[in-house]
């Protein structure tokens, strides 16, 4: 099948997806209880109640509710976020951005480390690099996120004090303005060297506790895959060909060890928006992780609705990424099978 | 010497080869002191069971044994490669037939013992091998142009440079792309206007080569199948495209392990003619490897037989099939050419090949010969000359140090 028709055709069942997705958080939210809740106070009268839910069509059947909801994203309306105090669609984009930018740097640290300590163990099986290796990608894959987050806190905040907490500094912050929402891009935009290493400097632990789990994955399985590699025959027809062992690792075992590390990669995705919530806890990082965990305690429904319906999306278009990234490292792939 | 008689110097001389695993039952003796020649231009078949230590004895001309677990217990393994063809160096003319090289001898190197980097040089250049399965010798991530092409970067830069229309003292990006060894930042050097024509020239010529190897093979459309990958073509073709990289730079030595056990009966045929075809053309010595008797007959000028890391007959083809004299060899003679077995199984040889760990001092095929006596299960017998240029190893043959010699009339079935 053509790459075009592919991706044409996997966009067209997106929106099908996309609407069975929301049935889904919708129902098993409203099981949940009623999203009036966050609204009432102990003072209210019955009828006090019944009037807000009529403002709120909560009075409609369940279905019509449904259709209120989908019609209002429709027009981009998410609804109203009572922990934020806004509508959800204001302040959705600022959480986001602040989400975005920590789940990428978890992740080309994830990507970048994985892969290259994973080669670098493969590449040197049963020997002591490959055992380190090992130790840290064991630890990384074990240690709960919130353990190590919160011994890096006291170790570099509470203790030698040299790292920050949050998101930015408050004035450095105002120094600039911040058209994308992403602090680090922000920076290079207004071309602030200050506010960028302030960015980056805030980045650092939250970005080592998320990726370090997420880095353990990716380099375990650079790793099996690599040394599996290593062993079939077309690497030792490359060397008989004359070629540098650098070559042979390079440009044809580690092409082919990195066609299964590429799904994984895929699913580490998951693994990094997941733990965006406890790391967003423990440093502070005003980000929808920590949105959606005040929304959580205090049934803020139309908050929760739309992040679990955007991670949805979000899982089925990065799924999308992954296969394609796949059928063109692997040209045994045949797409649409 | 075993087949010192012959004139010209061989193209390698393996000596004593000893070819050791680390195993979790103990060392295993994969090939224990194996000694042979290849004569230059001759076509010598190495057969024997599987797991008799063919493939290590063929892949220790390339050092292709992974170390650890293998060890290099011993022996040398010489090569006499040819010299470059004084008359057009190396590029082909009338002198040297369009070969490159002359009959003279470049100086004979010990194959484990010269470094890394030159037993690199050597490899894809001098000595060139072709695998069992071409469908997993082969890269799949990448297009059969872009494999071949790498013997060219590796092994041909000057050519390529020339070829390409560009002074042979070009340096920098441009050479390193042509020798394949680019560095950090070459990506956007080469992507220069000046050096991306240049870039374009060096990748045309290398295109030509690509597929003049191709060619030889005897593929149709040799062009369009550099863009293909692997899976796409047949295993018939693979092999072809296997044999044109290993012959692309005109090796004095191919290693054949096997090449035709993965394809059917009919491609197999094909596939030997062409290698027999260019092996001739080239005067290219071949070292083919194979489990099949009545194969390796059709092909080769010498047979050597192999048994449990040792080999156990040497000959003349014709002196072999006509006057086979080890027990072992008469006995795959009597399993091989028959439709109702399989190929590769030897149905009339019962048992199967010893353990090689620790093998004891006595004859490796006792306990499976008819004919085994007294002497055998005392004495190791060593290769000796029975006849011109075929020598065997049985006490049938050659008096043992003690104990009761065996005979061809004792059968102890
Ligand atoms: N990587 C290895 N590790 C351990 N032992 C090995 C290894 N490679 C080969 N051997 C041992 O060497 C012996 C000879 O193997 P080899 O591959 O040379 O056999 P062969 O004659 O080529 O057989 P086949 O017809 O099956 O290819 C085997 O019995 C095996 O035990
Ligand atoms: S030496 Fe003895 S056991 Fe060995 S092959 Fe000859 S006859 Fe058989
Ligand atoms: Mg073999």
């Amino acid at each position: 099948m053509q790459l075009r028709d592919y991706i044409l055709r996997r966009l067209m069942v997106l929106p099908v997806l996309i609407i069975g997705v929301s049935i889904v958080v919708f129902t098993l939210t409203r099981i949940g209880g009623s999203p009036v809740g966050i609204y009432l106070s102990h003072e209210m009268t019955p009828d006090e109640v019944a009037e807000i839910e009529a403002r709120f069509n909560l009075d409609k059947p369940v279905w019509v509710q449904y259709i209120y909801w989908i019609r209002g994203i429709a027009m981009g309306d998410f609804g109203w976020s009572g922990v934020a105090a806004a509508p959800v669609a204001d302040v959705f984009p600022l959480k986001l951005a602040a989400t975005m930018e920590l789940a990428f740097a978890s992740g080309l640290v994830a990507l970048f480390l994985g892969i290259a300590l994973g080669t670098y163990a493969g590449a040197r099986r049963n020997r002591l690099p490959d055992h380190l290796t090992r130790i840290v990608a064991v630890s990384g894959a074990s240690l709960p996120q919130f353990w190590f987050g919160i011994l890096l806190l006291i170790i570099f905040w509470a203790h030698i004090g040299i790292a920050p907490i949050g998101r930015s500094d408050a004035a450095i912050f105002a120094s600039i303005a911040h058209p994308t929402g992403l602090y680090t891009i922000d920076a290079i935009l207004a071309g602030s060297p200050t506010a960028l290493w302030d960015a980056i400097w805030h980045l650092v632990l939250p970005s080592i506790t998320l990726g370090y789990g997420a880095t353990a994955i990716v380099a375990r399985m650079m790793r099996s895959a690599l040394v599996e590699e290593l062993q079939q025959d077309y690497v030792d027809a490359a060397r008989a060909k004359g070629l540098a062992e650098r070559i042979v690792l390079k440009r044809h075992a580690r092409r082919n060890a990195l066609v299964p590390t590429v799904t994984v990669i895929g699913l580490t995705f998951g693994f990094l928006l997941q733990g965006t919530i406890t790391v967003e806890i423990i440093y502070r990082w005003p980000g929808l992780g920590r949105w959606m965990a005040d929304s959580v305690l205090r049934g803020d429904q139309a908050t929760l609705m739309t992040y679990v319906l955007f991670t949805s999306v979000l899982f089925l278009v990065v799924n999308l990424i992954v296969d394609l990234v796949y059928a063109n490292l692997d040209r045994r792939v045949t797409l649409g099978k | 010497m075993l087949d010192a008689q012959h004139g010209a110097a061989p193209v390698a001389s393996v000596r004593d080869l000893k070819v050791y695993f680390q195993t979790k039952r103990g060392i295993v003796h994969a090939v224990d002191g194996v000694s042979f020649d290849i004569r230059d231009g001759e076509t010598l078949g190495l057969v024997g069971e599987t797991g008799c230590g063919k493939s290590v004895t063929g892949r220790s001309f390339l050092r292709l044994l992974p170390v650890p677990p293998g060890i290099q217990a011993g022996g040398s393994v010489m090569f006499n490669g040819h010299a470059v063809c004084a008359a057009c160096a190396g590029v082909g003319c009338g002198a040297c037939g369009s070969t490159g090289r002359q009959a003279g001898r470049d100086s004979s190197v010990d194959l484990l013992g010269i470094s890394s980097e030159d037993m690199r040089r050597i490899r894809g250049d001098r000595i060139a091998m072709i695998f069992q399965d071409p469908g997993k010798a082969l890269n799949p991530t990448l297009p059969i142009g872009a494999q071949i092409a790498e013997v060219f970067f590796q092994h041909r830069t000057e050519e390529l440079i020339a070829l390409a229309g560009l002074p042979a003292d070009t340096a920098g990006a441009i050479r390193r792309f042509a020798s394949q060894s680019p560095r950090f930042g070459d990506g956007w050097l080469l992507a220069l206007p000046g050096a991306r024509a240049q870039r374009r020239q060096v990748e045309a010529a290398l295109a030509k080569m690509v597929a003049s190897a191709l060619a030889e093979t005897q593929v149709p459309n040799p062009v369009k199948l550099m863009a293909r990958y692997p899976h796409e073509l047949s295993g018939g073709m693979r092999q072809r495209v296997m044999i044109a990289q290993a012959l692309a730079c005109n090796p004095d030595l191919l290693i054949a392990d096997e090449p035709t056990t993965a394809l059917d009966v009919t491609v197999e045929a094909r596939i030997l003619e062409l290698i027999r075809d260019l092996q001739q053309r080239r005067k290219t010595s071949v070292l083919y490897i194979s489990h099949d008797l009545s194969l390796v007959r059709r092909i080769s000028d010498r047979v050597a037989v192999m048994y449990a890391g040792r080999i156990v007959e040497i000959g003349a083809t014709a002196e072999i099939f006509a006057n086979p004299r080890h027990p072992y060899t008469r006995g795959l003679m009597a399993a091989a050419p028959s439709a109702d077995t399989p190929r590769g199984k030897l149905a009339a040889i019962r048992g199967t090949v010893p353990e090689l760990v620790d093998p004891p001092s006595a004859c490796r095929f006792l306990g499976r010969c008819p004919h085994e006596a007294g002497a055998c299960r005392s004495n190791d017998p060593a290769l000796q000359v029975v006849a011109p240029g075929h020598s065997v190893a049985c006490f049938i043959d050659h008096p043992a140090p003690s104990g009761e010699r065996p005979t061809y009339d004792r059968v102890t079935a």
